[in-house]
């Protein structure tokens, strides 16, 4: 019933409001618009979806709230919602849908294409994103930095950018999407583990006579007490043929955590195996498992696709900062012949979502990577094909109520990355992803050489003093790590 | 000034002129070329923000506005002429007093930023800050009302710091050093003051902008590498104040003949043409001009060039065996020219922005595209001052088009539709590809499309050279440029056995004068005669590799050797590349 009224809605004022409208025939399907917002679930708190109808000389949009509320948009190239209209709007639909009717001007003449859904979550989302900007390529690093991204707005803002010192900006994590609590690698002449805890950042050397090297994927514990690091030897290879271009992959990796209460890197043998790598390790919710990746050790290069990495797990005793010694095979991915990558346990518990390629490690330069999902409570694992594509998906992350993933994708031209997110409801199925909304999205996107990497969930904007970490990257003292 | 003072200022500065024109325009040409292609300048507000958007930018982005015209040689001398003669002339303006002999000094700063931009690292923007930053100070000095002025010049500071960058203190002590030439009221007070907003600049500017403090007090953007001062420049702005600080000097008896100002000006004339010299680096401009006829495919050039003399940088040497291989010559003169090891064939991979340059082309022409792409990328990111670059952004744009990554391709193309001198080539490149007919229009984009590997895939190896090429003609016979790389490869290296084994893959009869000379060596290495020589070796040839082994062993000098056999194998291979790794 709401919604035969709000189609008889939306067609009264298609009627009786615009003369574009009444001139305008009938396209008779979608409207082929970038993104493609087309049927996609977004929160309450998401700046407007700007959009473009590429091939059009003008367009016009009407969007209609369930309550009959309208916002409309247009121009040459791509509308341009007012952000207050639209925070409104989405309050109206939380828990339903808008009603997007687009009007494409070809040619002189108007069409009307078929209305489509935009359905709004009541479910909430974070404050905002962080990830890197950096260009998608192969062993030298130009311009580069790691960016907050405010998600009800179009905000950006650096956080920190490698004009600011020698070297590279590299991975980064916040425990479970809190702003106060970072990590962040530095490579290079200055190169740095930076922590940021209680306001305050120390600038780290990892590195120990007894590991393998540097600490470089890290996840905070829960508690925010200990940060599981993998340290890998990883190099790149660079392939001859056309539809593949750069390998990324370890010559050897570990396990270990580093307990910040007593700075002592802890591991065990059997997260340290000679003849296996293991990388990505991740604490489980409740923070007493720790999740990690495992591949036995093939001959680089000849045996690189032979390389393909299992989903395995081991005790975490957190009172202790114990590992367990039964390790445990939880997604035997290669004996399908395929290559599992990245988990990420939900911070509800119920799920790990994770990248399957058909080999590597380093799947955002494999176009089969796709995000599967395994329910950790049956044990089901399945293709997330509510939100794949045909080509890379690769690092995600969940928001901190578990409701949202925020996912890099290569969908749109194959090189640049760029993130989308989707919901998940309590059932673990996903709505259609929509792309990071920007204003006049196709000049932005257009515009933008660098690629979105590492994307995390932030609750609120990270307090982290950009000058102090500037000065604590520049500055010779470390603090060095012990071992146990 | 009288008359002929006046007259003879005129001549000097002219001089000056023509004398920077023809140094870069005849002598660094190539210089100029390569600055251009370090950088992608975009007609957008977009990228104007960018550059303009940190303290210096304007000047940088002026800077960089000029540089995009140095893509043809003469234009960029004649602008770079005009700046410099520029810089003089407000030097001049902001002098104190009038005296030729003060004109004659004014050449100072310009003469050394001349040999500043000698530098292939040094860049346009700081020589604009220095203009701006004298015309600031000479627009300031017509300002009649002293408290009016001050003020304007104190506001002036932090704009001109966002402008010209810490280059703007030349502005600050220009000013100081006139109001106190001036005399009138407080001078002390507004110096202190001057000194003082001056100071503050960067120390604002160290929590407004992502950068270090001592980048914000040096220059942002004024030197390629940010951790190298540039110190000819910063010797242009002390000179610049010097100059307007003798000029404030109180001369009790002004010299009024020309002839001592004439000799001042000769005297910094070549002085500065000596410093200018010393500067500019021959051997890099001869790799500049080699690396600049690749880019324009002029391979005739290159081998009229070798002629005349004979490279011997391996960079150069890569360019010149690039020409012989395109233009079918390197199997039969690869030796008559200077050759000392594979380095000059396919040097190794340097991750910095210029060794990939050429060599990528290298590749480009043999076929491997992906590897012709990722030289490109790596010298692009490896821009030390983060830069983009026109000449990568196409060549990106090509191998993108060429591996079928159009949507990608589209993105190099449109940026490229926002520069003065790729637009044309990008349009009519994007328009072709909409009409898909790019591969019938661009036979260099067609031949690459058909080069480069299909069926076999493997990981790029600069040790496995050998098995690389071999593939590329394994799956293209009609890639003969493979082979004759191959060839030339085993022979540099010496490796004769490898050279033998590949010597199949050779179509060309009769054999090519090296490769009968390398394989008569092979049969001389292992046989004790020359019964059942291959046919394919020229009788003659045993007996010059008999005269020529008995000369070795007479022990005839290295230079006597040269003359007679320098330009076969058999000298290569005993007398070059003898540091070669076992």
């Amino acid at each position: 019933m709401k919604r035969i009224l709000c189609f008889v809605t939306v067609m009264s004022m298609l009627a009786a409001c615009s003369p574009r409208a009444r001139q305008a025939t009938p396209a008779g399907k979608l409207p082929d618009i970038w993104p493609d917002y087309v049927g996609v679930t977004v929160p309450e708190t998401v700046a407007p979806l700007d959009f473009t109808l590429p091939d059009a000389d003008a367009l016009d949009v009407l969007l209609t709230a369930p309550d009959g509320t309208t916002l409309r948009s247009g121009g040459r190239t791509a509308t341009r919602f007012s952000e207050k209209s639209w925070r409104a709007l989405l309050q109206r639909s939380a828990g339903d849908s808008l009603t997007v009717t687009v009007f494409g001007r070809f040619g002189g003449a108007w069409q009307r294409f078929e209305p489509f859904r935009i359905h709004v979550s009541k479910d909430a989302i974070d404050y905002g994103l962080t990830f890197r900007l950096i260009e998608p390529g192969y062993q030298i690093y130009s311009h580069m930095g790691v960016y907050e991204r405010e998600l009800a707005s179009y905000r950006q803002r650096a956080l920190l950018e490698n004009t600011q010192f020698d070297g590279c900006v590299n991975c980064h994590a916040s425990r479970r999407d809190d702003p106060g609590s970072w990590t962040l690698h530095i490579r290079g002449s200055h190169g740095a583990t930076l922590l940021r805890l209680d306001g305050e950042i120390k600038a780290y050397d990892t590195k120990t006579d007894s590991t393998l090297g540097f600490c470089v994927y890290p996840y905070w514990h829960p508690s925010g007490r200990y940060i599981a690091y993998s340290t890998n030897n990883t190099r790149q290879g660079f392939h001859m043929q056309a539809d593949k271009l750069i390998e990324v992959f370890d010559l050897d990796s570990d396990i270990q955590v580093y307990d910040i209460a007593r700075n002592k890197l802890i591991t065990t043998p059997q997260v340290k195996q000679p003849d296996i790598w293991e990388t990505f390790p991740v604490f489980s919710a409740d923070g007493r498992t720790l999740y990690f990746t495992a591949a036995a050790k093939v001959e680089i290069p000849g045996e690189l696709p032979q390389s393909r990495y299992n989903l395995m797990k081991v005790d975490f005793d957190p009172e202790t900062g114990t590992i367990g010694t039964d390790v445990e095979l939880l997604v035997d991915a290669a004996s399908q012949g395929r290559s599992l990558c990245f988990p990420r346990p939900s911070y509800d518990g119920k799920y790990l979502l994770y990248t399957l390629c058909d080999y590597g490690t380093f799947p955002i330069w494999h176009h089969e990577a796709d995000l599967w999902l395994l329910d950790l409570e049956t044990g089901e694992t399945r293709p997330l094909d509510e939100v794949n594509s045909d080509d890379t998906e690769s690092f995600h992350n969940w928001s901190s109520n578990s409701r949202w993933v925020v996912f890099s994708s290569r969908r749109d031209d194959g090189l640049f990355t760029r993130l989308y997110i989707a919901h998940i409801d309590e059932n673990g199925r996903a709505g259609k992803p929509f792309l990071l909304p920007q204003r006049d999205p196709w000049h932005y996107y257009d515009d933008l050489f660098r690629s979105y990497n590492v994307p995390e969930f932030v609750t609120g904007p990270v307090p982290f003093e950009s000058i102090r970490a500037q000065q604590a990257i520049n500055a010779s003292e470390r603090v060095s790590f012990d071992y146990r | 000034m009288s008359r002929p003072q006046k007259i003879a200022a005129v001549v000097m500065t002219v001089l000056t002129g023509i004398a920077i024109y023809g140094f870069f325009a005849f002598r660094y040409p190539y210089h100029l070329h390569f600055q251009e292609q370090y950088q992608l300048f975009e007609w957008t507000g977009a990228y104007f923000a960018q550059v303009a958007g940190v303290p210096g930018g304007l000047a940088d982005w002026l800077g960089r506005c000029l540089t995009q015209f140095f893509y043809y040689a003469p234009l960029g001398a004649a602008l770079t002429a005009l700046l410099l003669c520029g810089v003089q002339l407000l030097t001049w303006a902001v002098s104190a007093r009038r005296s030729l002999m003060l004109y004659a000094l004014s050449f100072l700063p310009a003469l050394l930023l001349a040999a500043f931009c000698c530098d292939e690292n040094a860049l346009l923007g700081p020589v604009v800050a220095v203009a701006l930053s004298l015309g600031a100070a000479a627009l300031c000095r017509r300002v009649v009302p002293q408290k009016g002025r001050r003020l304007l010049e104190l506001l002036l500071v932090p704009v001109l710091y966002l402008a010209c960058g810490p280059v703007c203190l030349l502005f600050v002590l220009v000013s100081v050093c006139q109001e106190f030439a001036g005399g009138e009221g407080k001078p002390w007070l507004f110096a202190a003051g001057m000194l003082a907003v001056a100071a503050a600049c960067p120390l604002v500017a160290s929590r407004l902008f992502p950068y270090p403090l001592h980048r914000l007090v040096e220059g942002v953007h004024y030197y390629r590498f940010h951790n190298i001062l540039p110190g000819m420049l910063y010797a242009a702005v002390l000179a610049a104040l010097l100059v307007v600080a003798v000029s404030c000097l109180k001369v009790r008896k002004p010299l009024r003949s020309l002839v001592p100002a004439v000799i001042l000006y000769v005297v910094l004339l070549a002085a500065g043409t000596f410093l200018t010299l010393r500067t500019a680096d021959p051997v890099k401009e001869e790799w500049m001009r080699y690396d600049f006829m690749v880019r324009m495919q002029m391979w005739n050039r290159i081998m009229t060039a070798a002629d005349r003399r004979n490279p011997d940088n391996p960079k150069t040497v890569s360019c010149l065996n690039l020409a012989l291989a395109r233009t079918g010559r390197l199997p039969d003169s690869q030796f008559t020219y200077f050759q000392n090891g594979p380095e000059g064939l396919l040097p190794t991979y340097e991750g910095d922005f210029t060794n990939p340059v050429s060599t990528g082309e290298i590749y480009w022409h043999l076929g491997m595209v992906n590897t012709a792409q990722r030289y490109a990328f790596e010298a692009q990111e490896a821009i030390p001052d983060f830069q983009k670059s026109a000449r990568f952004y196409r060549r990106l744009a090509e191998t993108n088009l060429v591996n079928g990554d159009t949507t990608v391709a589209m993105k190099y193309l449109n940026v490229l539709q926002h520069t003065t001198f790729y637009r044309a080539w990008a349009r009519e490149t994007a328009a072709l590809v909409s009409e898909g007919t790019l591969f019938e229009k661009r036979p260099e984009l067609a031949r690459a499309r058909t080069l480069r590997l299909r069926e076999h895939d493997f990981l790029f190896s600069e040790t496995e050279m050998d098995s690389m090429l071999g593939l590329l003609n394994v799956e293209h016979p009609e890639n003969t440029m493979a082979v004759d790389y191959l060839m030339a490869w085993c022979l540099l290296r010496k490796d004769l056995n490898r050279f033998a084994e590949c010597l199949p893959m050779v179509t060309a009869s009769p054999l090519p004068q090296a490769y009968q000379e390398a394989l008569l060596l092979l049969w001389f290495f292992t046989h004790d005669g020359y019964d059942g020589l291959p046919a394919s070796i020229a009788p003659g040839n045993v007996q010059r590799l008999n005269r020529f082994l008995a000369d070795v062993d007479a022990g005839k000098s290295r230079a006597a050797m040269e003359a007679v056999y320098g330009k076969t194998y058999w000298f290569y291979y005993v007398y070059r590349y003898q540091n070669r790794p076992e």
